[in-house]
């Protein structure tokens, strides 16, 4: 009942182009895929959405050139991928619909009047914002996307996960999750829909890190999900998996200040693994040792093996994380 | 009349700063009608410039000799496979230019994992240092007594120290996995040698003698250009993933800045003077005092250059590129950014199913009438990674048929063509839809392989010894991930013994295929050639061929003193065949 509720209030929103669709159109999907040790249909989006929303980048691609989205550079006046220089809506106070004036959300906020249509402008944080030399860090990703106060695994970040989703799984699972990124259409089966909360809430921490660091085959599931393991460092997985628990049926934006403030239904599973505690489970230990012996890059007796993990920068250790838990 | 027409030159060339052969003011200018300014002094070429930038072609695998100020190309000469960083013989001192002897130049080829020797006086390939398995050295930087060329393996999490003379190379792990070590420099006074690790997000710091890790400092996300100043005292780090530059104090050996820069910073370049404030001349002017004023950042994503000020150590100009800058160059004289721009969408005419890439060369002289503006820009050959340039001066004047003189080519001269270019057939399908994984058809073991940005499908593959394998690989991107360039060209090449055999082109819309035989046994990375967007680097998969004697494969475990030996060697001399040392 939930998940009807859901899909329908989707389907009312489609002003941001977000193409969802009703998954009931089509006709009784195969049920490939396991939550909870129960067979169940996968949730991914259609051949025609995922052709749909791949033909929307080509569209972008294509006009790229002329400047239609108002750069002075002719070149990537609003990026479908980030979300950076994204046109406001209406209903934000202050912006004009259909200009780009305040786009990047800091004309609004400390310049008022001064238009900023360059990628580069957008993502130079302001010094009203007391930028300090910390908190530049990241801020390709950070300026216009969701933020997050709290979080909903322990010992992870999502406002850090956030910049590594955007950088290594949008292609596939796209800007808002909904496994229609622009090579989404190019992959059988589709790559999940990660928002979905009647599948999500159903896969452990445990099972979201081995895939994301093992691949898909690591949960018997899709091969064309590729392994990260050997690119990600293990508390960076950790952080993408508290941004996807943050992101769970978050519909898309109606507006900037929405778009910012995403709300989460995920409710933590009971004795699940998190990233406080993982060094301590079992089963995560054995998990890593058998995803690690799969793994490229790493040469038994010497230096080269463990989680790449590196102390310091941005990267702070899961018992630093100041993030609160959510209740 | 001679002076006459050198004064026309000097006159009416806008950016003829640094003519050779001073203009005598008394001379009168004298129009001369047509393009061809000729200076009829004893040199058969219709143009000289003062300077010359030497450019790794990338997926060409050769080095390009281009003019600076004119822009024009004047050779390509061959290397290998995947061509990446430039590095003349002599000193590191000075800006990125160096101080070169006018000896050699040094190119590392990161596909077949080697470094390439050419005689600047002769133009030719003199030799080729191959560097250890399992390695896959990313760029290279020589030392300030110029013996020693420090590289970094991206494709194993290790660093390497070659002796030039001998070609032996010292290894050594840089661990935790995963590690990659990418963009390198050496301090100027010989003390470290500085790299990016964009796996770790930090710059590692190495001591030269003896080559150990001394310690790793965070940076911003995904580090990729880590460039030393003209003064020794800062590195300059490149925050890929953060818009940042991140500012090391070579003495503290900790970070003294971080400075919002722009989005996809990836590398950058300073100008140089010497003590007495005008701009440095290798060879004519001592290499100590050297100072800077400006750095020069790529930024990828921005579509620009930013300009920072060296010693305020914040950002005073930004200058528009087209497009995707990556790499960036500047003249030896200071007065010229090249930014190696990476796109050229809607630039020039079709070539065919892969677009050019070009060089923009913008005026870096504050006092010029045309600063920060585009001056040339034109398309090149292959998809260049790194460029360096020199003064003119540093290479013998032989047109006129006298190599014989002044000891350049008075004995027999080795001259070397890329003898480890090997056989695989290779061809273009319409675009395949099969999913991805291995099937063995006919006794072949067939690969179907996706390329997306930024990663392969499958990310690991497995062969035994002595398979046939065919091959296909396809480009799936719509939109390369934040750069949504509508001409994206990915590559695919797996590096080492197999770098010549699968140097693959996957423009989109069609699925390459390329067919060879896994004869040497190993772990050995895949890479993509192409700079699709701000993760190529990250963009690699792995390709196993496995002895089943030995069991699976792995860095540890493989085929590796027989990878490293190139076929085609025709007699001892003519390449230098690393030993393995030690940390493997």
């Amino acid at each position: 009942m939930k998940n009807a509720k859901l899909k329908i209030g989707l389907i009312a929103i489609t002003s941001l182009g977000m193409m969802w669709g009703s998954a009931s159109a089509s006709a009784a999907p195969e049920k490939r895929c396991t939550a909870g040790g129960q067979k169940v249909e996968c949730p991914t989006i259609t051949e025609a959405e995922a052709k749909a929303a791949s033909d929307r980048f080509t569209k972008e691609a294509e006009s790229m050139g002329t400047g239609e989205g108002g750069s002075t550079y002719g070149i990537a006046p609003f990026d479908y991928l980030t979300g950076v220089g994204k046109r406001t809506a209406a209903s934000d106070a202050g912006a004009k619909a259909g200009t780009y004036k305040g786009d990047s959300g800091y004309a609004l906020k400390a310049n008022a009047g001064q238009v900023k249509t360059e990628l580069w402008d957008r993502v130079k944080a302001p010094s009203s914002d007391g930028v300090t030399d910390k908190s530049v860090y990241d801020q390709w990703t950070n300026n216009w996307s969701p933020k997050f106060g709290e979080t909903l695994v322990a010992g992870a970040d999502a406002n850090q996960g956030k910049s590594y989703y955007y950088s290594y799984c949008i292609a596939c699972h796209g800007w808002l999750m909904h496994g229609d990124g622009p090579s989404a259409s190019e992959l059988n089966p589709r790559p999940r829909t990660l928002t979905r909360g009647d599948y999500m809430q159903k896969k452990t921490n445990l099972e979201l890190f081995a895939i994301i660091k093992g691949g898909g085959e690591a949960a018997a599931l899709s091969s064309s999900m590729p392994n990260w393991g050997n690119v990600l460092q293990d508390q960076d997985i950790w952080n993408i998996v508290a941004f996807i628990r943050a992101m769970q049926d978050v519909p898309p934006p109606k507006s900037v200040t929405e778009y910012l403030n995403p709300k989460s239904t995920f409710k933590p599973i009971k004795g699940d693994v998190d990233a406080l505690n993982a060094a301590q489970n079992k089963d995560f230990q054995e998990m890593q040792e058998l995803i690690e012996s799969e793994m490229t890059g790493r040469a038994p007796g010497s230096e080269l093996v463990g989680g790449g993990y590196v102390k310091g920068g941005n990267r702070i250790n899961a018992a630093d994380v100041t993030l609160k838990v959510k209740k | 009349m001679q002076s006459k027409i050198k004064f026309l030159m000097a006159g009416t060339l806008s950016m003829s700063c640094l003519m050779l052969g001073a203009a005598n003011a008394a001379d009168k200018p004298e129009v001369i009608p047509g393009w061809h300014n000729a200076v009829p002094d004893g040199k058969d070429t219709p143009l000289h410039d003062p300077m010359i930038l030497y450019a790794s072609g990338g997926v060409d695998g050769k080095m390009a000799i281009i003019g600076i100020p004119s822009f024009k190309t004047y050779r390509h000469v061959d290397c290998g496979v995947d061509t990446h960083e430039i590095s003349f013989g002599g000193s590191n001192k000075g800006n990125k230019n160096g101080t070169p002897d006018g000896k050699y130049v040094y190119l590392n080829d990161k596909g077949a994992n080697t470094i390439c020797e050419f005689d600047l006086q002769t133009g030719y390939l003199a030799r080729v240092i191959a560097l250890p398995f399992p390695f896959g050295v990313h760029h290279i930087a020589i030392s300030t007594d110029g013996k020693t060329l420090f590289g970094t393996g991206e494709y194993s999490g290790k660093m390497s120290k070659t002796d030039i003379k001998s070609g032996k190379t010292e290894v050594i792990d840089w661990g935790p996995a995963p590690s990659a070590p990418d963009y390198i420099d050496a301090s100027r006074d010989g003390k470290y040698v500085f790299a990016g690790n964009y796996y770790h997000s930090t710059v590692g710091v190495f001591s030269t003698s003896p080559f150990k890790l001394i310690k790793e400092i965070p940076v911003g996300k995904n580090p990729h250009g880590t460039d030393v100043i003209p003064e020794s005292t800062l590195v300059l780090v490149s925050d890929k993933l953060s818009a940042t530059m991140t500012i090391i104090d070579t003495e503290k050996l900790a970070v003294k800045k971080v400075l919002p820069t722009c989005a996809g910073p990836l590398h950058s370049v300073m100008d140089v003077y010497n003590k007495d404030g005008g701009s440095y001349r290798a060879g004519i002017d001592s290499p100590n005092g050297l100072t800077s004023k400006y750095a020069y950042e790529s930024c990828f994503v921005a579509d620009a250059n930013v300009k920072v000020d060296l010693k305020k150590l914040e950002v005073v100009d930004e200058i528009p590129t087209h497009y995707r800058t990556g790499h960036i160059s500047i003249s030896p004289d200071n007065s010229y950014v090249m930014a190696l721009n990476k796109f050229s969408t809607g630039l020039f005419s079709p070539t065919g199913v892969i677009f050019p890439v070009n060089f923009e060369m913008w005026d870096a002289r504050e006092k010029s009438p045309t600063y920060g503006k585009t001056l040339r820009i034109m398309p090149v050959d292959g998809e260049p990674h790194n460029a360096k340039g020199l003064m003119a001066y540093l290479i013998k004047d032989w047109t006129k048929g006298q190599a014989e003189q002044g000891g350049l080519i008075d004995k027999r001269t080795e001259v070397l063509d890329p003898l480890h270019r090997s056989l695989s057939r290779r061809y273009f399908i319409p675009k395949e839809t099969t999913p991805p994984g291995v099937k063995v058809v006919d006794g072949v073991k067939e690969i179907h392989m996706k390329a997306f940005s930024y990663g392969y499908i499958p990310r690991q593959v497995r062969v035994n010894k002595g398979d046939k394998v065919r091959l296909f690989a396809t480009n799936i991107d719509k939109a390369a991930g934040i750069t949504k360039n509508p001409d994206v060209t990915m590559g695919l090449t797996i590096y080492g013994p197999y770098g010549a055999r699968s140097n693959m082109d996957l423009p989109r819309g069609v699925t390459a295929v390329h067919e060879f035989t896994a004869d040497i046994a190993g772990e050995y990375e895949i890479f993509c050639t192409h700079f699709c967007g701000p993760l190529h680097l990250e963009m690699r998969a792995a390709f196993f061929v496995d002895d089943p004697k030995k069991g699976p494969s792995n860095l540890a475990v493989g085929d590796y003193d027989k990878a490293q030996h190139l076929p085609g060697l025709l007699e001892e001399g003519q390449l230098t065949v690393a030993e393995r040392v030690k940390g493997l």
